[in-house]
């Protein structure tokens, strides 16, 4: 490989297959390839975001980084350290820089802790502060995230499900991680909600340095924060590019159904919407060939026994595709 | 209404509630539900009283339970002696009935409550102490463990319950244990307890098998805690009520269970235990001596009936799931 130092997160062919078991003696039978074969690269202080329908293995991804999840394959460079083949307690050190945030506001609090308990925790854990200096940080995190440190002694079911999330913000920022892994922060959020905290996500951002990968089911949440977008589909990225050559011009059919899906906020403009038919087929058994050729509107003979792989649409392009027909010219 | 509404505000503390207090609070608002608890409190306390003043060689009417207070077999409330030579109103402890030797039906009852209460309490912490680590980590570590654990619960299962603590108990009368000789209650409470582990593991395992997914659960592994952390900090806690709970409902089966061992002969012997008061009864009935089997019977009717209602009114009030307010 080149030079890996100008990236933060380097991950080559991550594969984390499932396997299915059966019969008495549970021998495998087959492999659910949650996802296959993911490539993509992260600069410092940069934010990729990778999206996808639900079931596509995005979270899996963000999980198997973190390795909640063991890999099957593959590799992940993390500030050119390889964090699959780490021992178990350079891991532990490793956690320090790379910390994750949750999609359900009400299941990644404990119910029984309360809010100084799980802020200061990673900090007790990591046997970093005293109590008392513990209970400072803690405090000093819940300003940073807008909440205040009255609220220490109170218990999750007492918050809101925006207030729940800079509080899992403010966990997930305790051990001043380089990378956060996003895991839908916001899908589970209104609207309005949405908004205040993928603004703090971003100020947080400019204030520490932090690396995002930011995992979302929505196009139009990404847009507003990610230099990068990657898009996933049963598995694997059919598509990246950065964030203003994928929205100005989405080259596979996949991206440009999920665009055209993105609500419209001026009534006037129509537009042509792209409507998939048919369900995303199970990863335990893909279909042949081009993963999406089921529900492509242009799928034609050769998509169906050959995949493509994931190729600049053009050689000089930043912007990848895994599609015959993206290709320009 | 405006009462209402200067209640919420005034119950907003500056710190917070934890579910546990919230679940006490709601419990506490129950009138059936603390009656039930202080019955049982009443339960215990006796229990507890008899139990200090033989350690301590206290002597008082619930330890002279063996003595000869009246003539046999007086039944209760009768108001003159059976025999005609002396024809004197009957009180004090004779009151309710005496046996064939002339003791106290109310004393041996009383008495009965503290061979009951320390069999369920003895048999309930060995349960817990096996049941609970087994299945905490059967479900966590899941692989050969698990397997290990689940094969003893499905073969403990298989054999019918009383029958097993019939074997257990027989085989571990007379015997010592660690240089302590398991007489009495004791061999029956840790036949109790090693049999009826199974059931709190099970539900312990399948608890933790379902938490262990949970985004809390994946957070605290995110950040770096070790297995017995989450295990002991982040899984029990959650599932505590559910222990508690499963608790005050299984103490009477436990309950249940010294009365049928001590029926078959099994249990105590030399002390009152109202198993061996209905046990006693059984051949006096056909004689109209009804009384004894009646005190055993009502006494544990009304500890079960304040356990299980109790226990209910704690799994409303603790299941954060439950939550109504």
């Amino acid at each position: 490989m080149t030079n890996n130092n100008n990236y933060l997160v380097d991950v080559a062919e991550l594969k984390t297959w499932f396997s299915i078991r059966a019969g008495v003696l549970r021998k495998t039978v087959g492999h659910v390839k949650a996802v296959d074969g993911v490539s993509f690269r992260i600069r410092p202080g940069r934010t990729l975001g990778l999206v996808g329908e639900s079931g596509c293995g995005k979270t899996t991804v963000g999980r198997t980084l973190l390795r909640l999840i063991s890999p099957t394959a593959g590799r992940f460079l993390f500030d050119g350290e390889d964090v699959f083949a780490a021992s178990f307690k350079r891991l532990k050190a490793l956690r320090r820089d790379i910390q994750m945030m949750f999609q359900d506001p009400y299941g990644s609090l404990n119910p029984r802790m309360n809010i100084e308990e799980i802020v200061s925790e990673p900090l007790l854990v990591h046997r970093l502060d005293g109590r008392a200096k513990r209970r400072e940080k803690a405090a000093e995190l819940l300003d940073k995230v807008g909440l205040s440190a009255e609220h220490l002694g109170r218990y999750p079911h007492e918050f809101s499900g925006g207030q729940r999330q800079r509080i899992g913000i403010a966990r997930a920022l305790a051990l001043e991680p380089k990378l956060l892994i996003c895991d839908e922060p916001v899908s589970a959020l209104d609207v309005s909600i949405q908004s205040q905290i993928i603004n703090l996500l971003q100020d947080l951002q400019k204030e520490m340095g932090l690396t995002y990968l930011f995992i979302a089911h929505d196009l139009a949440v990404v847009e507003h924060i990610s230099e990068d977008v990657a898009v996933m589909y049963l598995g694997r990225i059919v598509e990246f590019a950065s964030r203003d050559a994928l929205y100005a011009d989405p080259r596979h059919p996949y991206t440009q159904a999920l665009l055209s899906a993105i609500p419209e906020p001026t009534p006037v403009k129509t537009k042509h919407r792209i409507v998939l038919g048919g369900e995303v087929p199970s990863p335990s058994n893909p279909p042949s060939g081009c993963p999406f050729h089921p529900r492509c509107p242009l799928a034609e003979q050769r998509c169906r026994e050959e995949i493509q792989s994931l190729d600049p649409i053009d050689p000089s392009s930043r912007h990848l595709a895994a599609c015959w027909k993206a290709k320009k010219g | 209404m405006l009462m209402q509404m200067s209640n919420n505000t005034s119950a907003k503390p500056a710190k917070g509630r934890s579910l546990w207090a919230d679940g006490i609070r709601r419990l506490r608002k129950r009138r059936l539900a603390m009656l039930c608890f202080w019955v049982t409190m009443a339960y215990f306390a006796l229990a507890a009283a008899v139990f200090i003043s033989e350690r301590t060689g206290w002597e008082n009417v619930l330890t002279r339970w063996n003595e000869d207070i009246g003539p046999s077999y007086q039944a209760p409330l009768a108001t003159y002696e059976w025999t005609p030579q002396d024809a004197e109103p009957m009180s004090g402890w004779s009151l309710f009935g005496t046996d064939f030797l002339g003791r106290s039906t109310l004393r041996k009852t009383l008495y009965g409550a503290k061979t009951s209460i320390a069999v369920a309490l003895g048999a309930s912490i060995i349960s817990l102490l096996i049941g609970i680590p087994l299945g905490a980590a059967a479900g966590y570590f899941r692989g050969w463990f698990d397997d290990i654990v689940i094969w003893l619960l499905t073969t403990l299962n298989t054999i019918p319950y009383i029958l097993l603590v019939m074997a257990f108990a027989v085989v571990l009368r007379d015997k010592s244990l660690l240089g302590i000789p398991l007489r009495g209650m004791t061999g029956v409470y840790l036949a109790m307890g090693l049999t009826s582990w199974v059931g709190i593991a099970r539900l312990i395992r399948g608890e933790i098998m379902k938490r262990k997914e949970s985004e809390y659960v994946l957070a605290a592994r995110a950040m770096g805690c070790s297995s017995g952390r989450i295990i002991f900090f982040h899984l029990l806690p959650n599932v505590f009520h559910i222990i508690i709970i499963n608790f005050s409902l299984r103490f009477v089966g436990f309950i249940h269970a010294e009365v049928i061992l001590s029926f078959l002969g099994l249990g105590e012997t030399d002390k009152p235990s109202w198993g061996a008061m209905i046990d006693a009864a059984r051949a006096e009935l056909a004689r109209d001596v009804w009384w004894e089997m009646a005190a055993a019977t009502l006494a544990i009717f009304v500890l079960s009936l304040a356990l299980n209602l109790f226990g209910d009114a704690l799994r409303d009030c603790l299941d954060p799931k439950l939550r109504t307010d």
